[in-house]
């Protein structure tokens, strides 16, 4: 075993594969932090449109959100390295390809925890505020969603970390993520065992680290009062 | 449950509905749009295309398109064109092509007839034929000789097509690229690698220890390498090969060849007297 | 838009061939998996229950250390990093007889086992403290404690969560294709390349992982009516069909 091949490759591992500054547009944080931010946009959207009292609108929600879930991240990611170009007529940046692909499949999963996470706001809280006479959308705003958020923050930390684990499935499609990083690396010098063992601890440490703060959130939140 | 699907179903079809229309554009129109040359290229051949020691994407390939190609769209467009690099394999080359991700596949594709039918080829820049990669000393030593091993072999591509129809008792395994099949073959998963005689010097080159690899067997294939595009695009076809005639003619090609495959070159590969004549004559007069 | 559009591609010449390996391998990869899991996940979610520190510890190191790696890298350390590491005559084996298959067979199993444990230990935390007493109280050792009353219970309280994972092995076993596996979406980039017909062979694939979903979905749903228990309250996750 020779670790010489991480410390030779450690700044293009970590700070092009990792982060994404260098030569090759990649990186895990650059697609997992934007990607996890407008996946939520998208999913609170959903969310909501699944909750709405038009039928056609929520029954719209339900689809997209069983239709991403019963299909493989890889296959959403495969139609949309295909179709967005064959769309445009112009060709995209892997980046590009990756996030959409990334934002349209989590938004599915977010969608849920936002609509959990409202559901959990007590039903009296919804009365309360149609008896002070607020709007719908004004009562999702001032009342419902701050509440709901405190609900859903463990579980959209949860599904961060998913998201951070699942960006290495955009290396298969030449998006040089730090898994990526690590196979350029290796087919080169030939040292899956060292090379692997690297990004298996980076993943291990952020995935690990953010579940705990995930708990500490959990704790936090489990009102002593309810 | 069941009508979710159903409208899932809609709206898949909806989806699908809308390529059908759209306006189709020449490459070079989109080029001309985009200031850009997208190229589909590989990592892990050398010295075609590939990422070497300080992490930078280079090889023969690339030069040639960058040296050779681009000049002659700078002219014809009259302005600045980038070139952009995509990864490529033998199984999603030509889609990323049909899909517009891709202008130019630049890397090591054999041109075939049934290929043809799906993309056009630019001429000929570099012929060469399939043999073996095995380890020194293996009892492999050539096409006959393989029946019942395990060889493995690019995914899509023609030496693992051909390795099927002809010797059917190997045991062939397809691997998603050619790293990968190397690697099988340098941890011993595989006995032989096939693929085209030059790829495999370059792998061997540029192996940890080049030593303890050989490249085995007479030619078993004819291999010519052109760069592929879109089918029905004269005008850009023209500039492809307008690009490669030039280089030919005035020695830039061969001094690129030299880089990389020269005496001092990253692999030594010398090129036959053949192979130099039949460059030279796809050059057709002005 | 230069694409042209060719659905007969999809029964014509050898694609429905590739697309029927693709499912049987799929689902060979993902039923295998799928029962080293359960058995990973029953066994270290119990023992993390345990009232016994180092099993406690034991379990709980196996499943942090597999479930915050992603399978991706699972797999190339099960492909590349183990192999080498088995004794020759059991490599040679392998070789002959799908290392790739084996490799992702185990990535997958080994993963969702480490999900699967917190799954069956969320349910068996469900289950109120009395039951253990009583059952400790009847003289009833740990072992059978847990084999005769809290693990049939907890099993049929963790349905809605355990079909999720389930749904998730299945989607994961795509993954495989990285390490030269012949499944279901290893196939869909087979008929591409061989047709250049991506569209129509990724509706394909699609639309069959849809039914593969949707036919767990119902399966579940049929198991969960069957074994619920009156009187105990399910715990409903989130909006499940």
């Amino acid at each position: 075993m020779d670790f010489r091949v991480v410390f030779q490759n450690f700044s293009f591992l970590m700070l092009q594969g990792f982060v994404g500054f260098g030569g090759f547009a990649g990186g895990t944080l650059r697609l997992a932090l934007p990607a996890i931010a407008l996946g939520f946009v998208l999913g609170t959207a959903i969310g909501l449109a699944r909750l709405a009292r038009a039928r056609w609108l929520s029954l719209a929600a339900g689809v997209y959100v069983e239709f991403f879930r019963g299909v493989p991240l890889v296959m959403v990611i495969f139609w949309f390295w295909f179709i967005i170009p064959a769309l445009l007529g112009t060709s995209l940046p892997e980046y590009m390809v990756a996030l959409t692909a990334f934002v349209v499949f989590e938004a599915a999963y977010l969608a849920e925890i936002v609509r959990s996470g409202i559901q959990a706001v007590p039903r009296g809280q919804v009365e309360a505020a149609t008896a002070t006479g607020l709007k719908r959308a004004q009562m999702m705003r001032h009342v419902v969603l701050p509440q709901a958020l405190r609900h859903m923050i463990p579980a959209l930390v949860t599904q961060f970390i998913v998201l951070l684990k699942d960006t290495s499935l955009a290396s298969i499609i030449g998006y040089v993520d730090l898994t990526k990083a690590a196979q350029i690396v290796n087919n080169r010098e030939i040292r899956p065992f060292e090379l692997y063992l690297f990004i298996a601890v980076i993943y291990w440490l952020c995935s690990y680290g953010m579940s705990r703060y995930a708990r500490y959130w959990e704790h936090r939140l489990t009102p002593s009062h309810s | 449950m069941k009508q979710f699907f159903f409208l899932g179903w809609i709206v898949v079809c909806g989806i699908l509905a809308v390529p059908i229309s759209g306006p189709a554009q020449t490459t070079l129109e989109k080029i001309d749009k985009s200031g850009v040359l997208v190229i589909g290229t590989r990592t892990g051949s050398p010295p075609f295309a590939y990422v070497n020691k300080n992490n930078e994407w280079v090889g023969f390939c690339i030069d040639l398109v960058e040296k050779g190609i681009l000049p002659v769209l700078h002219q014809k467009l009259n302005k600045n064109i980038k070139v952009e690099k995509k990864e490529s394999a033998p199984q999603t080359r030509i889609p990323l092509l049909t899909s517009n991700a891709v202008d130019l596949i630049a890397e090591t594709m054999t041109d075939t007839q049934s290929r043809r039918e799906q993309v056009d080829f630019s001429l000929t820049y570099f012929a060469t034929g399939a043999q073996f990669l095995v380890k020194k000393g293996s009892p492999i030593k050539n096409i006959q000789t393989i029946a019942g091993k395990r060889v493995a072999a690019q995914q899509g591509s023609t030496n693992a097509k051909l390795i099927r129809e002809r010797v059917p008792s190997a045991k062939l395994l397809e691997f998603p690229d050619q790293p990968a099949a190397f690697q099988a073959l340098a941890q011993g998963q595989v006995q032989a690698y096939t693929n085209d005689g030059i790829q495999l010097a370059g792998l061997r080159a540029k192996a940890p220890r080049p030593d303890d690899y050989a490249v085995v067997g007479e030619f078993f294939s004819y291999e010519p390498y052109g760069m592929a595009m879109r089918k029905n695009d004269s005008d850009f076809r023209q500039a492809v090969n307008v690009g490669l005639m030039n280089a030919i003619s005035s020695g830039l090609y061969f001094e690129i060849y030299d880089k990389w495959f020269g005496a001092k070159g990253e692999v030594p590969y010398p090129m036959t007297a053949e192979i130099k004549r039949f460059l030279q004559m796809q050059v057709v007069p002005k | 838009m230069n694409y042209r559009f060719d659905w007969s591609v999809l029964w014509s010449g050898q694609t429905g061939a590739l697309l029927l390996q693709g499912i049987e391998t799929t689902l060979e990869l993902s039923l295998i998996g799928w029962l080293i899991a359960v058995v990973l996940g029953v066994v270290s979610g119990a023992l993390r229950t345990l009232p016994i520190p180092p099993l406690r510890w034991l379990a709980a190191g196996y499943v942090e250390f597999f479930r915050n790696v992603p399978l991706l890298v699972w797999m190339f350390v099960w492909y590349f990093a183990v192999p080498p590491l088995l004794p020759q005559a059991f490599q040679d084996f392998l070789l002959d007889h799908g290392v790739e298959f084996w490799a992702g067979v185990f990535a997958l199993g080994v993963y969702h086992g480490a999900r699967f444990a917190e799954v069956i230990r969320s349910g068996i935390s469900a289950i109120p403290r009395t039951q253990f007493e009583a059952a400790a109280s009847t003289g009833l050792t740990i072992a059978q404690t847990y084999r005769l009353v809290i693990l049939p219970v907890a099993l049929r309280l963790i349905v809605p969560p355990a079909t999720n994972e389930t749904l998730a092995l299945l989607k994961n076993s795509s993954i495989a294709l990285t390490i030269g596996v012949a499944e279901l979406t290893f196939q869909v980039r087979q008929i591409e390349t061989y047709t250049a017909k991506a569209f129509e062979a990724l509706v394909a694939g699609t639309i069959i992982y849809l039914i593969l979903c949707l036919a767990i979905s119902a399966l579940s749903a049929q198991i969960e009516r069957r074994v619920a228990i009156p009187g105990m309250i399910t715990k409903r996750t989130m909006g499940e069909a």
